[in-house]
């Protein structure tokens, strides 16, 4: 303890509830190298993924959906979702299955296969002018690289937002 | 602890509306009986057990409401039940209401919404209910003993027994440990003796003990019989001079038996075999099934690269055959479990007609001939509604008011009637009533249409959205309140059928033809634009060949409309052909040769053209519920057996939905 900072996080521990203090779960995926994470609490599991079902008239950035031990499950392309030119499906492609309220979705990214344990005082608010920025909740800053954690209900889209269906009526009016 | 109470509230749920549906219907019986003259003593007890049990379960879980209503319910019976079994038609009517007002909060706690408070109005009028005083009853030849502990009602079902030509009689049963050795207990003899008479009253009775009487108890068994001394005594265990007689039989003996005793022995009979279980647990199954023939497949290709690799293989192969089999089974018994008796789903029927026919003032009797058909759960939860609409429309629309029907030459009780039989994998339905028919002209004057000719094109209009008998219509005898919805569920909903044949004065019967099940449906395997996908046989009228000179290209409906449509010739007739690949936005590079010959609701016909019609099978379809991939074309996804989705298709819906989008760019 010879410098302030130190000295300066441990006033705010101490100050923080104790419950907050408590690390939690996140699993680890990447999208464009990007590291994305979730919290594992609204992770189901992880699946290799070898192509979905296209459903006529689903959203774009939903590539179709998946059959998962008799649950049909949509798979949302995050590349889609976050504006980025398609990837090539390799054998790292994974979808992460994840369930919030009872609502199940799968996110397809290039790879998944890190576990991570995260204290509270570790994530920082989303800085701006991000691209992901709505689907953003907060950033992980770890020594040798950042986490985007996602918000997963940000992620799956309001059921306000127009379908591609009305979308195309608005044009045409 | 929140899990238990919810489990809790479920089997409540279950219980009080089983208890309550019996009692409806038993209050119906009573009612039947009071007109007759009659009296149930039988029924009114019954009534009594299944109050009581519904007030003593609301009771545990705390719904007040219930067991204030139950509480008073429970009242009026006893008064009746000492009057000697007779209730009017007042009570009959209060009592009705009470077991309404019980429904309705039953239902509440299912929805777990806090039940509204009984309804004063309702509980001074059952507090109130005035029954006949109890009627002196003749003296009866009985040990003063056993006359004390009989009921009024008790010595009405004696007299009426014996007037009915049976006779009374008293057997005394004295239970002991060598009477117990020889197979005779108490409940042994009310079994073997339930076949042989009714039993009115079983009283026990304590006396010194003796020889005859080893324990000091006895049981006095006091009943109404057309057997022999000597089968009764058998039955008991007793000698046949034991069976004392009590009341001789009073009238000739033409009655046949009473129907009531033989309809509790096969209620009592079916009871014991039945399981009530929550339809998600049957579907849970069913889910839990569907992995296992996603493992199969999964085991299969693993065999196959045991083979490419040298492997014998033939023990698994015929192993893998036999699983087959076996989930094959295992799918259709889960199914069947899923299956209600129609006359289960019918069962509230009676008590909707009595109230409509009350409300307009009419006469009608409902018949109903069901026999032994059975269908899917969700067929009948979603098939309901639209029955509901016909009777109600059946009995405020088609049958005429009594003096109407008398004037007219006909029985001035109208009648609807509800046929159900099974025809292949279909339910065919028929709701008829002898009533005034369909008034065309003032369909068509409402529906601001020609009148029209057929059947056929009378149900169109009907069916019309929006077309309601209110003003109008609805006194001139038009008919159409909700036949919109009836057409929805029937047509688009469970895709069956809808008929309607109708003839001025003489009635009207509307056919409804729906799948057994949709859980299965009979799909074809396309393929187009690269994608599989299943298409319900029900709405393909046909596969047709396009050859190239029977077709010619469509003109462009407009700017830059990418949808392709062609024409070609069927039988004198254009009809068109869209590209299923274009009309789902995958579109195909050449023209597909194939194509499915659809007739949508208004009877045009319409044509999807595929690249490949691969084949036709069984398959169970989930319905796709999520708002990303919710789309009206699209009916749900099943498993053909590879354990991947393929969506199924809702050509009608998609028809639908191309001609929305055009008819926006033609007014655009």
């Amino acid at each position: 303890m010879t410098t302030t900072a130190p000295a300066h996080e441990a006033a705010q521990r101490r100050d923080a509830p104790r419950a907050q203090e408590e690390p939690r779960l996140f699993v680890v995926f990447k999208v464009g190298g990007v590291s994305y994470a979730l919290p594992a609490d609204e992770v189901l599991q992880m699946e290799s993924y070898s192509g979905a079902t296209v459903v006529p008239g689903a959203r774009d950035y939903v590539v179709g959906v998946i059959q998962l031990r008799g649950r049909v499950v949509p798979v949302i392309d995050l590349r889609k979702r976050f504006g980025l030119p398609p990837g090539e499906l390799t054998l790292e492609s994974r979808v992460v299955v994840a369930e919030k309220n009872g609502r199940c979705v799968a996110l397809l990214a290039d790879c998944a296969r890190e576990v991570l344990r995260v204290a509270p005082s570790q994530h920082a608010p989303p800085p701006r002018l991000v691209g992901e920025a709505g689907f953003v909740r907060s950033v992980v800053q770890l020594e040798d690289r950042t986490i985007l954690v996602l918000d997963l209900d940000a992620v799956i889209g309001d059921e306000t937002q127009p379908s591609p269906r009305r979308r195309e009526e608005a044009i045409d009016d | 602890m929140n899990v238990d109470l919810r489990e809790f509230r479920a089997a409540f749920v279950a219980e009080a509306e089983e208890h309550l549906a019996a009692v409806q219907s038993l209050l119906l019986k009573v009612e039947r009986a009071e007109r007759e003259g009659k009296r149930a003593p039988g029924e009114l007890r019954e009534l009594m057990r299944l109050v009581h049990t519904v007030k003593g379960l609301s009771a545990m879980v705390g719904v007040e409401p219930i067991v204030a209503l139950a509480h008073r319910m429970e009242a009026v019976l006893r008064q009746a039940e000492r009057a000697g079994g007779l209730l009017n038609e007042q009570a009959i009517e209060v009592l009705l209401a009470a077991a309404r007002a019980i429904e309705s909060r039953i239902r509440s706690v299912a929805e777990e919404r806090s039940p509204a408070a009984a309804p004063p109005g309702l509980l001074a009028a059952l507090d109130n209910v005035e029954l006949p005083a109890p009627e002196a009853l003749a003296e009866l030849p009985l040990d003063p003993l056993l006359a004390s502990k009989l009921g009024p009602s008790e010595r009405h079902q004696l007299e009426e027994g014996t007037l009915g030509g049976k006779r009374a009689v008293r057997v005394d049963f004295a239970p002991s440990a060598e009477k117990a050795a020889e197979g005779f207990t108490i409940n042994t003899v009310r079994e073997r003796l339930a076949s042989l008479a009714e039993i009115v009253k079983v009283i026990p009775v304590t006396s010194p003990a003796s020889g005859k009487v080893p324990t000091g108890l006895f049981f006095a068994l006091l009943l109404l019989t057309d057997a022999t001394d000597e089968a009764i005594a058998d039955a008991v265990g007793v000698d046949p001079a034991d069976v004392e007689l009590v009341l001789l039989p009073r009238a000739p003996a033409c009655a046949s038996l009473p129907v009531d005793v033989e309809d509790d022995a096969c209620l009592a009979e079916g009871r014991g075999g039945l399981l009530r279980v929550e339809v998600g647990r049957v579907d849970d199954a069913i889910a839990m099934l569907g992995g296992l023939v996603v493992t199969r497949a999964r085991i299969v290709h693993a065999i196959d690269r045991v083979e490419a690799a040298g492997g014998d293989t033939r023990e698994l192969r015929s192993l893998m055959l036999d699983t087959a089999r076996q989930l094959r089974d295992l799918r259709a018994a889960l199914l069947r479990v899923r299956m209600v008796p129609m006359a289960a789903v019918l069962e509230r029927l009676p008590l909707l007609v009595r109230g409509l026919a009350r409300a307009s003032g009419k006469q009608v009797r409902l018949e109903l001939d069901v026999g032994s058909v059975e269908l899917d759960k969700t067929v009948a939860e979603r098939l309901f509604p639209a029955l509901l609409h016909l009777v109600r429309n059946a009995v405020d629309h088609g049958i005429e008011a009594s003096d109407e029907r008398v004037r007219a030459g006909k029985n001035e009780v109208g009648t609807v009637r509800i046929v159900s039989v099974t025809r292949d994998r279909n339910i065919e339905l028929r709701i008829s009533d002898d009533g005034r028919g369909v008034d065309r002209e003032a369909v068509a004057r409402h529906a601001g249409a020609p009148p029209p000719v057929t059947d056929a094109e009378l149900l169109a209009l009907l069916c019309r959205p929006g077309l309601t008998t209110r003003g109008e219509v609805d006194t001139t005898s038009g008919r159409g309140m909700g036949m919109d919805i009836v057409h929805k569920v029937v047509v688009r909903g469970l895709g069956g059928e809808l008929a309607l044949e109708t003839r001025a004065g003489v009635g009207t019967t509307f056919v409804l033809r729906v799948p057994l099940t949709v859980a299965i449906v009979d799909v074809l395997t396309v393929r187009c634009g690269g994608e599989r996908y299943a298409v319900p046989v029900s709405v393909v009228q046909e596969i047709v060949e396009l050859a190239q000179e029977q077709v010619v290209d469509g003109v462009s409906a407009g700017r830059g409309f990418a949808l392709r449509y062609r024409m070609f010739a069927r039988r004198g007739r254009s009809v068109p052909v869209f590209d299923l690949g274009d009309a789902l936005g995958t579109p195909t590079s050449a023209p597909a040769p194939h194509a499915l010959l659809v007739r949508r609701g208004d009877g045009e016909l319409v044509a999807y053209a595929v690249e490949r019609v691969l084949g036709q099978q069984e398959v169970v379809v989930r319905p796709l519920l999520d708002p990303l991939v919710a789309s009206p074309a699209v009916s749900g996804t099943t498993d053909l057996g590879d354990g991947r989705a393929t969506v199924v298709l809702d050509l009608l819906a998609l028809t639908s939905s191309l001609e929305a989008t055009r008819g926006r760019r033609r007014a655009a």
